[in-house]
């Protein structure tokens, strides 16, 4: 998996390598808009990773320019602009997610995780959670090297959970994909499949936890060791 | 009311106006009724001059050489009337005639009369009881030096009264309707006159901390209030240079500091190591915290708020709890989202309520002890409140907490004191409250332990009115 990081900060470009490339990523590290247009044209990445302020330009114009070439590469953007304002247009501009300096290597690590591993991203389809693995293909559940076999709605549940891994997903959400319009929902329809999850999850020894966040949703976090 | 009414231009200039315009009338009408007065008693006077004269051109010598008045019958009809006298004397004072007699009675008493006609008044006199004016005059005559009186009741002035009359409702009412009549125009073009001051200020009074490059229109004012408005134009251009100055330096500075920020908290995730990187991480965690408060204050008071905006307090109370949660739940707190269905639309700002409410969230969670929650409770009428598991806020402290680097004693929150005040300026931006409360509710669904008599809870809420 390569990644394009364009960071005009030596030294964050290199502990931004250094991360990465321990987190198990090919990155390539450039230092202006230029030579980032210059690097896209040679070379495939499957992400970029876009600091706003550049010497020869916006990190923004950049991304604009890509986006209206129909380049669909996922892109992160990391800002030392906190004003919300900027952010909104970070993502309006075509942004896949945004990152404020200073930020977690940690945090950074699991969202370009995330943006790979949309549909069409280059980390497959394989969702992981702690023992959990979750093929998006074949719907197998793994807990560690055993196969879970989880009902339809269940399995749908968990693959949210999955995909948005550490963050809370509103009920709300989780109804809208789980149920179409015209289906007759129950009001605890949904707290019945995560418990029934639940369940089945801590009974198998998962290294994974759905926690419930009441009044909005629920997360999934991986157990902490 | 009546003091901000006098204030105005137009009232003054009114006021100014009318107080010499209403002089003016005054004394005008005064001098005319003077005058009417004036030219009234003189001509009066020539009548009783003249009819004096009259009288002794009657009066004559009979052949005993004693004067006599034979006055001819017409006059002497006349003078029946009780509004008329007469009384003639000659040289000796003796009353020659005088109708009625007890007229000559009086005049007797008096000295001769000089040939300067002498002026008098009688009160309640006669059988009609009424008021005499008239003169007394010395005449010489074929019959010797005559001394003639001459006096009219003052009711049958009639020539005077019909004068006034004539004066004072044929001609002296039309001025103070003139004066009235030009006083609204006056007014009228005052007004009119105003108008483009009062367009200028519609206008400023449209500027806002988002419309800073709005200027008052110059043209079309008056000369005397062009100066004012391009003075304020000007104050206006600094003001935006101001802004504009202080939102570049609060982004380069947010930029600067953030950066090798950013280099060290990369670079020891990079690291591994010992618990003395442990401490490290956690020291650089707090600083990252210190300096992005530092520069949401600095941002509060340098950029003015735009709280115009329609918002959804449910929706950002959703977005903030779902961004904060995980955080909470690492820290082995657990936040819930008391809301109900539908929308609890303000006008305001959403990222600063957002950026408000993640503030008293984390204050909220930082102070409860661990396994417990924090319930962010939206209320229908237009509020938020953050219930904590804490030990509550003494009265003593409750206007002190929203100090910027307040801390309480005794609680090593780690935190720099800042977040508080951002929720206080945040609301007052929005005019909205903030209150604290200490509330004794035992909540079942909290496992930690917590030692009788300490059910003081905190409840920050944050009450969004009149929008």
């Amino acid at each position: 998996v390569r990644l394009l990081v364009v960071e005009d900060e030596v030294r964050i470009a290199e502990v931004l390598r250094t991360s990465l490339g321990k987190a198990g990523f090919a990155v390539d590290s450039v230092a202006s808009c230029g030579d980032a247009q210059a690097a896209l044209e040679v070379g495939a990445y499957d992400a970029m990773i876009l600091d706003l302020g550049l010497p020869d330009g916006d990190g923004l114009a950049l991304l604009a320019r890509l986006r209206s070439r129909g380049d669909q590469t996922p892109i992160l953007i990391l800002t030392a602009r906190d004003a919300i304002e900027d952010r909104v247009s970070g993502l309006d501009a075509g942004a896949d997610d945004y990152l404020v300096k200073p930020f977690a290597m940690t945090e950074l690590i699991a969202r370009t995780k995330a943006l790979l591993r949309r549909p069409g991203g280059a980390l497959g389809t394989t969702l992981k959670a702690g023992n959990v693995s979750f093929d998006t293909i074949g719907r197998d559940v793994m807990i560690g090297s055993v196969s879970l076999p989880l009902p339809r709605r269940e399995s749908a549940i968990l693959e949210h959970l999955m995909r948005r891994l550490g963050r809370v997903v509103p009920k709300l959400v989780l109804e809208e994909k789980l149920y179409g319009i015209d289906d007759e929902l129950e009001s605890n329809a949904i707290p019945v499949h995560i418990h029934h999850l639940r369940r089945k999850l801590v009974d198998a020894g998962a290294a994974a936890e759905i926690h419930t966040v009441r009044g909005l949703g629920y997360l999934l976090t991986e157990t902490k060791a | 009311m009546i003091r901000t009414r006098f204030r105005s231009l137009q009232m003054r200039l009114a006021v100014r106006l009318a107080i010499p315009y209403i002089i003016a009338m005054v004394i005008g009408v005064g001098i005319l009724v003077y005058q009417a007065y004036d030219t009234a008693g003189s001509l009066n006077d020539r009548d009783l001059n003249l009819r004096a004269i009259d009288i002794a051109r009657y009066v004559s010598s009979d052949p005993d050489g004693k004067a006599q008045l034979n006055l001819p019958a017409k006059l002497a009809a006349a003078y029946q009337s009780s509004a008329d006298m007469f009384a003639v004397r000659d040289a000796r004072g003796q009353i020659i005639a005088a109708a009625p007699p007890s007229f000559g009675t009086l005049v007797a008493t008096w000295p001769p009369a000089t040939d300067d006609a002498s002026y008098f008044r009688l009160k309640n006199f006669g059988s009609e009881s009424e008021d005499y004016y008239g003169l007394s005059i010395g005449l010489e005559n074929s019959a010797g030096p005559l001394s003639i009186s001459v006096a009219q009741a003052a009711g049958a002035n009639a020539l005077v009264s019909a004068l006034l009359r004539e004066f004072v409702f044929d001609v002296a009412w039309v001025i103070p309707l003139l004066v009235l009549v030009t006083l609204v125009i006056g007014v009228l073009a005052i007004r009119s006159g105003l108008r483009p001051i009062r367009d200028a200020s519609e206008m400023a009074a449209g500027i806002g901390p988002n419309t800073t490059s709005v200027r008052l229109p110059d043209d079309n004012l008056p000369s005397e209030i062009t100066p004012l408005v391009s003075a304020v134009n000007r104050a206006l251009d600094r003001l935006e240079q101001g802004f504009a100055l202080q939102r570049k330096f609060t982004a380069n500075a947010a930029h600067e500091l953030r950066t090798p920020l950013a280099i060290i908290t990369g670079a020891l995730d990079v690291m591994e190591g010992n618990d003395d990187l442990a401490k490290l991480k956690s020291d650089v965690s707090r600083m990252n915290r210190l300096v992005d408060q530092l520069l949401r204050v600095a941002r509060l008071d340098s950029v003015a708020m735009d709280v115009s905006e329609e918002v959804d307090l449910n929706e950002i109370a959703a977005n903030t709890v779902a961004a904060m949660a995980p955080w909470a739940l690492a820290l082995e707190r657990a936040i819930v989202l008391d809301h109900f269905d539908g929308q609890v639309v303000i006008t305001g700002n959403g990222h600063a309520i957002e950026d408000a409410l993640r503030n008293l969230i984390e204050n909220g969670i930082l102070h409860s002890p661990p396994r417990s929650e924090v319930t962010v409770r939206v209320s229908p009428e237009q509020s938020i409140s953050v219930v904590d598991a804490g030990p509550g806020i003494s009265p003593a402290d409750r206007e002190l907490i929203f100090e910027r680097f307040w801390r309480g004693k005794g609680v090593a929150s780690g935190g720099a004191g800042l977040g508080l005040s951002i929720v206080k300026e945040i609301m007052n931006a929005h005019r909205g409250i903030i209150s604290v409360k200490g509330k004794s509710e035992r909540r079942s669904h909290i496992h930690a332990p917590i030692p009788q008599g300490r059910w003081a809870r905190i409840i920050n809420a944050i009450h969004i009115g009149g929008l």
